[in-house]
């Protein structure tokens, strides 16, 4: 049986680590509050953007295919974490993005990566994957427009030169705090808006175009694309901060019933020791009368 | 006639504007623009620079647009901005060095660089944030 002193330490160090899991899950409630916000704050740019770019793109359909002469590349754009403590999380999402890989790779085509966020990068690294761009060190806020502009940015260039023939990003998406899917979402070439396939298409408003569709086409494929990975950015950091409080809530938990347990073999220790003592006594004054 | 019409201007961290105004005016790629009431359907994108909301007489709203897209559909307007600041907020001295260093960046670029177009998009709005005080047209 450990000593009473051993305990002792032990539950001081158990302790501790709990005033740190349960500090860091007030940081990471206080935080997701804040990414849920801004997830909500970004909804009406994403309806009123696709309603635009829906009833833009779908008169340029030729605008939307890759150039003939595209690769057999797809680019993956992947988004983690860049600290962990936020339980399956990135495990997930890193999941996730190898399945699309071995389905890609299955299908013939090459696929490239691009690292959003610390853990996927390293992950990806040591399996020699074939990561060709990376953002690391997001703080202190991941999703910024700065970053979503830079990512699509890239993405259509390659697009646009033909060096990929697809480009999606794979995030999570936020559900709950207690749950996070993992989402693939194809963003390149972009779908053609469903309206003009469906039957019951609701019917195409005439526009004005200034200068011309054939201008305005991939500024609003563009703007699209940046939408759409901040969209993914948003959803992610909401889901980091969902997992991480989750995660540190159940750690907090844990060390609760720890220092419970902890404190029931200190308190029997301690008993083992006043009995060993006494018995001592006794038996030291039961020798001195014999 | 109508004398207003509805505007929303919306950007991924939130609608800035949504209410009634008499006329919009902003900056396309063809030169300003204006919207009046009972303006038909229209698309065109937005240049970085200042877009100004007439809400009545003498009563003016303004906003520095880092470009974007503009909607007209059915009477109501919306404006799609990735970034939108009030004109207020603008540091216009801080952004001096940036017009500076967007001109040199610009000047040692191909016109096929593809990052050429966001070079002079970039420009655009460090002088637009820069001139902001020449630019803008409410009393201020």
């Amino acid at each position: 049986m450990a000593t009473l002193k051993a305990i002792r330490r032990r539950i001081a160090s158990v302790k501790s680590t709990q005033q740190i899991t349960r500090a860091m899950k007030l940081v990471a409630a206080a935080r997701l509050r804040r990414a849920q916000e801004a997830l909500l704050n970004a909804r009406p740019y994403h309806e009123a953007f696709k309603r635009v770019s829906d009833s833009l793109l779908g008169s340029a359909p030729d605008a939307l295919k890759p150039p003939e002469d595209a690769g057999n590349v797809r680019l993956l754009v992947v988004v983690t974490s860049d600290r962990g403590l936020c339980g399956g999380y990135n495990t997930n999402v890193i999941r996730m993005a190898e399945e699309t890989m071995r389905e890609a790779t299955a299908a013939g085509r090459e696929v490239r990566l691009f690292a959003i966020g610390r853990k996927g990068f390293d992950h990806f690294r040591r399996i020699r994957a074939n990561v060709v761009g990376d953002r690391v060190n997001n703080s202190p806020r991941l999703a910024t427009v700065a970053l979503a502009r830079d990512v699509a940015a890239r993405m259509l260039t390659d697009f646009r030169s033909g060096t990929v023939a697809e480009a999606g990003v794979i995030y999570a998406s936020f559900r709950s705090a207690l749950s996070q899917r993992p989402t693939y979402e194809q963003l390149l070439p972009v779908a053609p808006p469903p309206a003009s396939a469906g039957v019951s298409a609701a019917p195409a408003t005439d526009y004005l175009i200034e200068p011309s569709a054939a201008e305005l086409v991939p500024v609003v494929m563009r703007g699209y694309v940046e939408a759409a990975i901040f969209h993914a950015l948003l959803e992610a950091e909401a889901s980091e901060y969902g997992a991480k409080m989750t995660a540190m809530e159940s750690a907090t938990n844990n060390a609760v019933d720890m220092i419970a347990r902890l404190t029931l073999e200190m308190n029997r220790a301690r008993q083992a020791q006043i009995t060993r003592e006494l018995m001592e006594i006794v038996g030291g004054a039961e020798a001195l009368r014999g | 006639m109508a004398d207003t019409f509805q505007f929303r201007l919306v950007t991924p961290t939130g609608v800035l504007f949504d209410g009634a105004v008499e006329q919009v005016t902003a900056v396309g790629p063809l030169g300003e623009f204006g919207v009046l009431p009972l303006h038909t359907n229209f698309i065109t994108s937005i240049a970085p620079g200042v877009v100004t909301l007439k809400l009545g007489e003498a009563n003016f709203n303004e906003y520095l647009l880092a470009g974007g897209l503009a909607e007209v559909k059915d009477g109501v307007m919306t404006i799609l901005a990735l970034e939108a600041e009030a004109p207020g907020a603008v540091d216009s001295i801080a952004a001096a060095p940036v017009v500076l260093e967007a001109e040199q960046r610009l000047a040692h670029m191909s016109e096929f660089d593809p990052a050429y177009a966001d070079a002079v998009q970039a420009l655009a709005l460090a002088r637009a944030r820069a001139q902001i005080n020449q630019l803008r047209r409410a009393p201020h």
